[in-house]
């Protein structure tokens, strides 16, 4: 809210600058986000919270700075004052059908109206504040808004039939225009403000253009009113549709302050020569709102604030917020006006001593009593193992959205959580899989140039589940694209491969301490069909990873480029773990080394001839290593070579060349059984 | 004999010196020091002097041989040495060439980010807890005391996945959630990602982090909270910042506060915190009589916005290499 420094001083004497102003109340919860100047005129821009709509005009906030201050609040007494129905009971009636909506409506009626445009001073303080002025009665209700926050609204009393106002819930199939000149559908639920058949205004958030007031206009009647604040926000939400007066109708009005504001309307426009107001006002407000007794006990307030604040301090500092506060039996009573809804607690009183007395009068201080183990959560410690092994594999960490569209990367297997209210495609679904935001990724820094892509997220995904509930999962994916090491001035490295990602996801297994996995051929639409794996530790499938589908590559306009991505289940690979880190002596006796070149068959995968060897080999092969893999002229079509290295060793004694060759030899054996046979 | 072996001396003693490389010194003791070089032929030729001159002969021809190899060796020392120095010479670089790259994996900036903030607050005796990102209404609103429709909601329109069902619009929403399982005194706190429903630009997006940490015991007050985020502050922005509170407004705590750093001249607003609303210790069965407690939240995007002095917060998500590359320490 703008508030001119100027007009705020007609309610507070306050002689400081605008900077300690601004300083000040923002210290004191009422933050001013920018001081202004309008014509050379300061103005504070107030960013009030929602619970404060009582500083929602010019004399909630000189509440507040006299407060601060120290100073007396000058509040605009209106010098004709009504409580009688006086002579605008005989020309206007008023009738709530819905009090729970509607607890207050008041109004009052102005003769002999000359429309005009209002005098230099009004708008100048309307234009500072942020108002356009439009003509004298308009600006008067507007100008009254802003002093005292009580939204008003002036009907061209001549175009309502007998002067007659009801207040209901509009009815099905009814429709109104309102002021900017739209037409509206209401809704049953939205109260109306109605002549005897049909709707003149939206109750709290803007007039109908029918009964406007004009230059024409002779007669008007003054409408305020206290409305229910939930009522008002739906209205103005469902009709998209928010002004001024919705805006403070939503915040709390004082329903005590509805025919003040009406008086004050009618002094101004007599003052300035707009009309005659009749005597009298039609107040109708069948439950009045009661003050309310809150009571706080100093010490319960001392100890919420870490403060040692005598009572008189309290009382003073309640006291200055235009609040009666009084000790009785050693607690204080405060009695909390009507303009003040958000006070309700004990908490909340201390919190009116506590910023008045000045939070940066709080000392600071470390709680003492019990002492508390602080720790990592459960998922943290699982996904910290995981990101710093995609580190040391090279890859560089990022964070992508959640939202996202579905796209053809998704993972086939789960059906994507859809969000109902999303403002565009690009945000309806939650990602199922992070293989889809990470190849974004990728192709996004392809178009910036980059070529060397190596990327990894450790992150939540989703799937709706088939009973309809939705799960959560952590994934690990990784997507990479380029050369194998980073290109530099004198080598050209080959372009990474479904061998790379393997060492990214080997490196991500032995984190974890998985000890062995197993590798089957992956069938998935995104992934080239012979270059993709799943990966099975213990039978179960902790991911997959591979060379992505050229057809899904040709779609991203991903050309001439290899791209591997893959994802792994958090908890599924965790729960899979298997190693123990414990002490193995180094050996102390020498090892001996074999090679074996065999030839086989090319439909025997390596894992099966790794395995055989393994099993063939037994306590004293301590490891296979494969260093060559061949195939062309020199062996039979349908076959391949594989060059093993085969490191043999006993931790009790140095093994001599007749143990191993008879081992050696055991391991040919059970390899010719698998087809394979040494090369000549 | 003599003259012979004296004129022998003489040339293989020019030789050897002359010899430019190793190589050529080489070929040069073949020649005299050899199998079949000059000197062994002579020692060969021995038989054939008399006897009586054989020993004084052989002396001396062993003695020319064994000066000779000395020579050779020296020789060979200095033409290695030189050798080898031309080698170093020849194999010298341009040394100001570019490196050639080594492929080193980082974390991202906020994940940086964020285990320093865990780090600190676990050294507070913080106990970090997880929290699902897709939550309950009752756990982002109702649990924390937001009545229905409040404005306050205004603040974080959420993505609803039913009407039930949302994205977590603050990290706050785990509160609830363990009030119902636990009881004080207890300090928990959860770091992670956080949605609302608004347009994106350079200091708003829809995906950001959040920490939130809170605390229940005997006697806390504000003054243990400003205690407390002192402590975190000092730790994340250094020894000497200052913090400030100001009143704020949020349901889920009375009193409310904002609280601000002192960075490089002027004051920073970093997130909301306050003692937690007596209705919530309330509603799951903490006498708030007996216990009190409060509770901070933070963007954590909104530090290295400080440290670094970035100025677009759509940066962290948009994962330009670029960008990402520059934050690697």
């Amino acid at each position: 809210m703008r508030v001119p420094i100027e007009w705020l001083r007609e309610y507070v004497d306050v002689t400081a600058s605008p900077e300690d102003l601004a300083y000040r109340l923002t210290m004191a919860g009422l933050e001013v986000e920018a001081v202004e100047h309008e014509e050379g005129e300061p103005v504070l821009n107030v960013k009030v919270t929602p619970n404060r709509g009582d500083c929602l005009s010019m004399v909630g906030v000189a509440r507040e700075v006299a407060a601060i201050y120290n100073l007396p609040l000058r509040h605009p007494m209106p010098s004709a004052r009504t409580a009688e129905p006086g002579e605008a009971a005989q020309v206007a009636k008023v009738e709530i059908l819905d009090e729970d909506l509607c607890p207050r409506y008041a109004a009052r009626v102005v003769r002999n109206v000359r429309i005009a445009p209002s005098p230099d001073w009004m708008q100048r303080r309307l234009l500072a504040a942020g108002m356009r002025p439009i003509n004298n009665v308009v600006d008067v209700t507007n100008y009254v808004m802003l002093e005292m926050g009580q939204p008003l609204h002036a009907f061209d009393l001549d175009l309502l039939p007998n002067g007659h106002i009801v207040v209901r819930r509009a009815k099905p199939g009814e429709k109104i225009t309102t002021l900017d000149g739209i037409e509206r559908d209401l809704q049953p639920d939205m109260l109306m403000i109605c002549d005897a058949t049909h709707p003149v205004a939206v109750a709290g958030v803007m007039g109908g253009s029918e009964t406007e007031v004009t230059p024409g206009t002779r007669n008007v009647l003054l409408e305020s009113a206290h409305f229910n604040p939930t009522s008002i926000r739906r209205t103005s939400q469902r009709l998209q549709l928010s002004t001024e007066a919705s805006y403070r109708f939503e915040r709390v009005v004082d329903p005590s302050g509805v025919v003040a504001a009406l008086d004050r309307a009618c002094e101004l426009l007599s003052q300035i020569g707009a009309g005659e107001p009749l005597s009298g006002v039609v107040d109708v407000y069948p439950r009045p709102a009661s003050e309310r007794i809150v009571t706080l006990r100093p010490e319960r307030c001392n100890l919420l604030l870490g403060l040692n604040l005598d009572v008189p301090t309290m009382v003073d500092c309640l006291r200055r917020l235009q609040l009666k506060a009084e000790l009785h039996d050693g607690v204080i009573h405060v009695t909390v006006p009507t303009f003040r809804p958000d006070l309700n607690i004990e908490e909340d009183l201390a919190e009116e001593v506590g910023r008045v007395y000045g939070y940066e009068n709080i000392p600071e201080r470390l709680p003492f009593g019990h002492t508390h183990r602080g720790g990592d959560s459960p998922n943290t410690r699982l996904i910290r193992p995981l990101q710093e092994a995609f580190v040391r594999a090279g890859l560089i960490e990022v964070h992508t959205h959640t939202l996202r569209a579905p796209g053809p990367l998704d993972d086939p297997n789960r059906t994507p959580v859809r969000v109902r209210n999303a403002a565009s495609e690009e945000l309806s679904t939650l990602r199922n899989s992070l293989i889809p935001s990470l190849v974004d990724v990728v192709v996004h820094n392809l178009a910036r140039r980059q070529t060397e892509i190596f990327l990894f997220e450790v992150g939540a995904v989703f799937a709706q589940l088939p009973n309809g509930e939705y799960e959560e999962m952590l994934k690990a994916g990784f997507a990479l694209t380029g050369s194998v090491f980073p290109p530099g001035w004198d080598a050209r490295y080959p372009a990474a491969d479904f061998f790379s990602a393997k060492g990214v996801v080997q490196t991500l297994l032995e984190a974890v301490g998985v000890a062995e996995a197993e590798y089957q051929l992956l069938t998935d639409p995104r992934f080239h069909p012979g270059r993709s794996a799943r990966v099975l530790v213990g039978g179960r499938e902790v991911g997959i990873f591979g060379e992505l589908h050229p057809d899904v590559l040709e779609q991203l306009d991903i050309m001439r480029r290899t791209v591997l991505a893959g994802e792994f289940d958090v908890h599924t690979l965790w729960s899979l773990a298997t190693r123990r880190v414990r002490y193995v002596p180094l050996p102390k006796y020498p090892a001996v080394l074999r090679d074996l070149s065999l030839i086989t068959p090319e439909d025997v995968p390596y894992q099966t001839v790794e395995r055989t060897v393994k099993q063939a080999g037994g306590t004293l092969l301590e490891s296979v290593k494969l260093f060559d893999v061949y195939r062309g002229e020199r062996i039979p079509e349908g076959t391949r070579s594989l060059a093993l290295s085969l490191t043999f060793r006993s931790p009790e004694r140095t093994l001599t060349d007749e143990e191993v060759d008879a081992v050696v030899a055991h391991i040919v054996r059970a390899l010719e059984e698998i087809g394979a046979r040494l090369r000549a | 004999m003599e003259e012979r072996i004296r004129t022998l001396i003489e040339e293989a003693t020019q030789a050897i010196l002359s010899a430019s490389n190793t190589a050529e010194l080489e070929s040069v003791e073949v020649r005299y020091l050899g199998r079949k070089g000059q000197v062994t032929e002579l020692l060969r030729a021995l038989p054939t002097l008399p006897p009586e001159e054989r020993p004084r002969f052989g002396q001396l021809l062993n003695s020319v041989k064994a000066q000779l190899q000395t020579q050779v060796d020296q020789r060979r020392a200095e033409l290695q040495r030189k050798e080898r120095e031309e080698r170093l010479r020849a194999e010298r670089v341009d040394i100001t060439l570019p490196p050639r790259p080594l492929r080193l994996g980082l974390k991202h900036p906020l994940t940086q980010t964020m285990e320093r903030v865990r780090a600190a607050l676990i050294g507070l005796g913080f106990e970090f807890v997880d929290s699902p990102e897709l939550d309950d209404y009752r756990y982002n609103f109702a649990a924390l005391n937001y009545p229905d429709d409040h404005p306050a909601m205004d603040e974080q329109m959420s993505f609803y996945i039913s009407d039930t069902r949302l994205l977590r619009t603050q990290t706050t929403s785990v509160q609830g959630r363990i009030m119902e399982k636990r009881k004080p005194p207890f300090r928990i706190a959860v770091i992670g990602r956080c949605f609302r429903n608004e347009t994106v630009d350079a200091t708003h997006h829809h995906t950001f982090h959040q920490v939130d940490a809170f605390m229940v015991d005997r006697g806390i007050s504000m003054a243990d909270l400003k205690g407390v985020l002192a402590a975190f502050a000092r730790q994340m922005f250094g020894e000497d910042v200052q913090v400030r509170f100001r009143p704020d407004f949020f349901p889920f705590v009375e009193p409310g506060v904002d609280y601000a750093i002192y960075w490089q001249g002027g004051w920073l607003e970093l997130g909301g915190a306050g003692l937690i609303h007596p209705n919530i210790l309330r509603a799951h069965g903490i006498d708030p009589e007996q216990w009190t407690g409060f509770a901070f939240g933070l963007g954590i995007e909104r530090i290295p916005m400080i440290q670094y002095q970035i100025d677009d917060l759509r940066l962290f998500l948009e994962n330009d290499l670029r960008f990402l590359q520059k934050y690697g320490a």
